[in-house]
């Protein structure tokens, strides 16, 4: 028994020693899966075998649910990554919050800059100054089935004609079928309106007349009646996948649950007639490498970022991974130029706005929910929006008043 | 009664106690009080200095060579030790720097250089100070813009904004010299008191006799008389050392205010506007404090307010330090310590088998609850998390704006009542509705089918009670989604079932009370085999003789009923009464799944408002406040429950 003891105790006092010398290695942490995972691993151990590389890469997946709260726990207290990936929405919480984001604006110039798309870089950047770098974005476009729907519409005035054509509500048929009761969908609608939810600054913009304009024709489109009523994912998967909506709005994670065999195209959002041809503008997530503050090894972290984000590394992450990188150059390569989805992605993406990344966004949510819930039941969009306003305004004032 | 002898060995030792921590206690918190003091002034002289230069850098037009001439004649000025440097972000150049590091090929101007750590760490300053300018600009000051740094060698190092035209472009970055030190109070008198005060109790003491109650007295008497004498004489000098450091930084803001003048003459800058010393004494948010004016000069007023409140906070300290004293005179005194160590000692093999449940108890249920009642005092939200919550604290602000706001519905401009769901009242009578029905319809209906199951002879009887027992059995989460699936106004089974009897469909979750009909639905569903199977077994255990001797004597059914079954049933119903009215007026699961609120948060209970207000609104100040209160209605009703069943037990 004390012998055991001993052994324990021994075990112990090594470990430190153990891990101390394992200790010039960076930690990344991710929440990749399946394919995604692996070509990210795989662009992981060519950074590794570089006979360049200093600092070797671990790499480490942390389930996406709990991700950003273990990220916002652990990293300020130093137990956390060198390095790690998300989106920007959380990003100015953490920043905020404070020794959660190492500011890298201080190691990037504008070459580097120019590597992105550049609004994946306003993304990322919150007072000014640049977080992280971009690895890759998220958009929604148009799917369609191919075999219901020959030319996907250009304009929205096509698209509720072409709708309503392939709507048939006693069949369970529809046109287009979108979570249009999801306000990160909706704001497409109400960018391409040239709406936005803040500004200047963090003021909320919730009641503006363009957003007004986005939402009186979301009920227009309501009225047609092209879109089932109380649109959850499920729902929208399976009428999907059973031939029973021909259109889609939905990003790249919604090509994972089409059913094998079917026939579908990708296209871009259409053109909003009603505001003179305007593009629809998505609201695109942006996937920054951010370094973490606490890092003792900032400058191999850094080194690493810029491998992870460069053209050579995007090539696997897209023909392998599926991923749509934010660098330029990887879609002059013709093998990531012929892949239709990736072209479809990237051509959706020059009109996409950023997701706001201030943390007043996450007071936007649940009122602007409420009020596209009353919208879409048909209250006047804007008073709905007005009582929003309120709501955001309110909330926003109670968390800025601090103490 | 103890003997004198033992009587005085242990008032002595209580007073030592009290000694030790009344007045080493006081001595500790008057130590650190100066300290405290020391500290302020030299971070209120530096950041006089600091803004002082600020001022200089911007009327020197904040870059090129007038600028770093403007410096070195700064530089001349002060005492050895003393450096600066003036940073522009745009292009992360080193404008101008009197630092020793910053010679050769490191001299000013120059870009900051990618590969230098320190480089980097006053860049991201200049970033971190801009934009805490702008957010603070935008609504409330939370974020300091004047930053601090304690250098080794007791040097200090300040940093504040550079501004031009209202936008911040840089930063001005001074490092001080060490302040001259001096020497803290010597702990010689309070030993001497401390001392002196045993002693004479040592001596005094046989004169008691067997008496206890005069050996507290008197060695209560002689503690605070000892505190009392000692704390007046600290808090006298602390006074005294305030006014000085009030009089050392007003003489400081207007040597540096003089300087600055003399080097705007000098170099031919503005002069224009005049200087304003009293800008210069500011706190972290760049506020002045107020207690200098332009010239520098004391405002008397501020000046007395400001000893004023640090006497305060010494006579708060000398208070606790006798009251612990007391505290712990009283202890040994009256011997209580001495027998609970006692205890400890006779009983050690008990203490040691409840240890560990009392450690978990305390890790897992106290200090998470305890946190959460802290957290409700405070302003803590996603701004400031990592703040300490003593400087986040709000009082009962939070609970204020909860229980005081009674605008549950107002007139809309056609009459109408327009209900504010979000309200706290309507929430909560929402939760009680909920909870009534709920509870009503699973007693009754479970109570109604164990009767029937409880049927002699009754055909099948497992297979029921299987089939009945299910819905309890299944994961109430996955339930709850197929309930929710069942309400689609278009898919669901629901409408599909109204429109074959030709009824329009329903947009369940539209109007409060459908959408409540869905969750209620839900959970009648999951809550009635709970009580069935309760019920059931209650009503087994009840003796066949029972009924058979009130059949002989006539009584109807109805009459067993009420007589027999309904009290029999008691012992175990009320637990699970009241068991069930907590688990419902806290089902998250179900609301949120269900109905998620809507419409507009009408079907919202208590417990899933307070999750809205932390993971979505992220106040969580706001929501453990919230949460308090849910847990103190439950407190209230389960002591009310209780006493109702026991005073109907008594009968």
């Amino acid at each position: 028994m004390r012998k055991l003891t001993l052994l324990v105790l021994t075990a112990a006092l090594a470990l430190p020693g153990l891990a101390a010398a394992q200790g010039a290695r960076l930690v990344v942490w991710h929440a990749y899966r399946g394919g995604e995972k692996l070509a990210f691993e795989k662009v992981i151990a060519s950074y590794n075998a570089r006979p360049t590389t200093k600092v070797k890469v671990d790499p480490l997946a942390v389930p996406f649910d709990a991700f950003a709260d273990k990220v916002s726990a652990a990293v300020p207290r130093g137990k956390g990554p060198d390095v790690f990936i998300y989106a920007q929405d959380r990003m100015g919480g953490w920043i905020e919050a404070g020794h959660t984001v190492e500011p890298i604006d201080f190691f990037v110039d504008d070459a580097l800059k120019k590597r992105y798309i550049p609004t994946t870089i306003e993304a990322l950047t919150y007072r000014g100054s640049l977080w992280g770098l971009p690895l890759d974005f998220k958009v929604i476009t148009l799917i369609y089935n191919k075999k219901l729907l020959a030319n996907p519409p250009r304009t929205t005035a096509e698209l509720v004609k072409v709708g309503q054509g392939l709507t048939n509500k006693a069949a369970g048929k529809f046109g287009l079928a979108w979570a249009y009761n999801d306000f990160y969908y909706v704001a497409s609608l109400l960018n391409g309106n040239g709406g936005a939810v803040f500004g200047p600054g963090t003021r909320p913009t919730l009641n503006a007349p363009a957003n007004v304009k986005g939402m009186q024709q979301l009920q227009a489109w309501n009225r047609a009646g092209f879109m089932p009523a109380e649109p959850s994912v499920a729902l929208i998967t399976s009428l999907f996948n059973e031939g029973k909506a021909a259109m889609v709005f939905s990003g790249p994670w919604f090509l994972g649950e089409i059913a094998p065999g079917l026939d579908y195209g990708l296209a871009p959002l259409p053109a909003i007639s009603e505001a003179g041809g305007q593009p629809m503008r998505p609201w695109m997530t942006v996937e920054g490498v951010f370094i973490a503050a606490p890092s003792k090894q900032k400058e191999a972290a850094f080194e690493f970022v810029k491998y992870l984000t460069g053209v050579e590394s995007a090539r696997v992450l897209a023909l392998e991974g599926r991923f749509t990188p934010a660098v330029k150059a990887v879609y002059d390569d013709p093998a990531v130029a012929r892949d239709a989805q990736i072209s479809a992605f990237k051509k959706q993406v020059e009109v996409a706005v950023p997701m706001p990344n201030v943390p007043e966004m996450t007071m936007v949510w649940s009122p602007a929910t409420t009020a596209l819930n009353k919208i879409n039941s048909g209250a006047s969009p804007r008073d709905a929006l007005d009582v929003a306003q309120r709501a955001v305004e309110k909330d926003v004032a109670g968390l800025r008043k601090g103490k | 009664m103890s003997d004198a002898p033992a009587l005085r060995r242990r008032f002595t030792a209580g007073l030592a106690l009290a000694v030790a921590a009344g007045l080493g206690g006081s001595w500790a918190a008057m130590r650190g009080e100066w300290v405290n003091q020391r500290d302020d002034l030299a971070l209120r002289r530096g950041a006089v200095t600091a803004m002082a230069l600020d001022q200089l850098v911007g009327r020197a037009g904040g870059t090129g060579e007038p600028l770093r001439a403007a410096l070195a004649a700064w530089q001349a000025e002060q005492p050895a030790g003393t450096e600066a440097r003036v940073v522009r972000l745009s292009g992360a150049r080193l404008e101008a720097s009197t630092a020793k590091v910053d010679v050769g090929d490191q001299a000013a101007p120059r870009r900051l250089a990618r590969s230098s750590p320190e480089d980097k760490v006053l860049y991201d300053r200049g970033q971190r100070l801009r934009g805490a300018v702008e957010g603070n600009r935008e609504g409330g000051a939370v974020k300091p813009e004047v930053e601090v740094e304690r250098l080794a060698g007791g040097r200090m190092r300040l940093a504040g904004p550079l501004e031009e035209d209202g936008a911040v472009v840089g930063l001005v970055q001074v490092d001080l010299a060490p302040a001259p030190a001096r020497r803290p109070p010597a702990p010689w008198p309070m030993l001497a008191v401390a001392g002196g005060l045993l002693v004479l109790f040592w001596f005094l003491a046989p004169r008691l006799g067997g008496r206890a109650w005069a050996h507290g007295l008197l060695a209560g008497a002689l503690f605070l008389g000892g505190l009392l004498a000692l704390g007046a004489h600290d808090i006298r000098r602390l006074e005294r050392d305030h006014r000085e450091a009030q009089r050392e930084l007003s003489d400081h803001a207007r040597e540096v205010r003089a300087g600055t003048a003399k080097l705007l003459a000098a170099r031919g800058l503005a002069a224009a506007p005049a200087l304003d010393a009293g800008r210069w004494d500011v706190d972290r948010m760049r506020r002045p404090r107020g207690l200098l004016d332009e010239r520098g000069e004391l405002d008397l007023a501020r000046a007395e307010a400001e000893v004023r409140k640090a006497r305060g906070d010494a006579v708060g300290a000398v208070v606790a330090a006798a009251l612990l004293g007391l505290l712990g005179l009283a202890l040994v005194g009256s011997g209580l310590l001495w027998r609970f160590g006692r205890a400890l000692v006779v009983h050690r093999q008990a203490y040691r088998y409840i240890a560990p449940a009392m450690l978990g108890t305390l890790v897992l249920v106290f200090f998470p609850f305890i946190y959460g009642i802290a957290l409700s005092f405070t302003s803590s939200n996603i701004y400031n998390t990592s703040a300490p919550l003593p400087e986040l604290w709000v009082g009962l602000r939070n609970y204020w704006t909860i229980l005081s706001d009674f605008g549950i519905a107002r007139r809309g401009a056609d009459g109408a009542l327009i209900w504010n769901y979000l309200n706290f009242y309507w929430t909560f009578l929402f939760t009680v509705i909920w909870t009534v029905t709920n509870v009503t319809f699973g007693v009754t209906f479970g109570l109604l089918l164990a009767l029937v199951l409880n049927t002699r002879g009754l055909a099948f009887r497992p297979v029921y009670r299987v089939l009945l027992i299910l819905p309890w059995a299944m994961p109430n989460y996955i339930t709850a989604l197929i309930w929710k699936g069942m309400f689609h106004r278009q898919f669901g089974v629901v409408n599909q079932v109204l429109a074959m009897v030709g009824i329009e469909p329903i947009s369940w979750f539209d109007t409060p009370f459908t959408s409540f009909l869905t969750a209620f639905a839900t959970n009648a569903w999951l809550s009635f085999p709970f009580m069935m199977v309760v019920s059931l077994g209650a009503l087994q255990s009840i003796p066949a003789d029972l009924y058979e001797a009130a059949r002989v004597d006539g009584a109807t059914r109805w009459q067993q009923f009420t007589a027999i079954t309904l009290p029999s049933l008691k012992p175990a119903l009320v637990p699970a009464v009241i068991l069930s009215v907590v688990w419902t007026f806290n089902m998250f699961n179900i609301i949120f799944l269900v109905t998620g609120g809507e419409p507009n948060g009408a079907t919202e209970i208590l417990i899933t408002q307070a999750y809205k207000f932390a993971f979505q609104k992220y106040q969580y100040g706001y929501a453990a406040a919230y949460a308090t209160i849910i847990f103190g209605i439950l407190l209230v009703y389960g002591n009310v429950q209780n006493r109702v069943t026991r005073a109907t037990e008594g009968v």
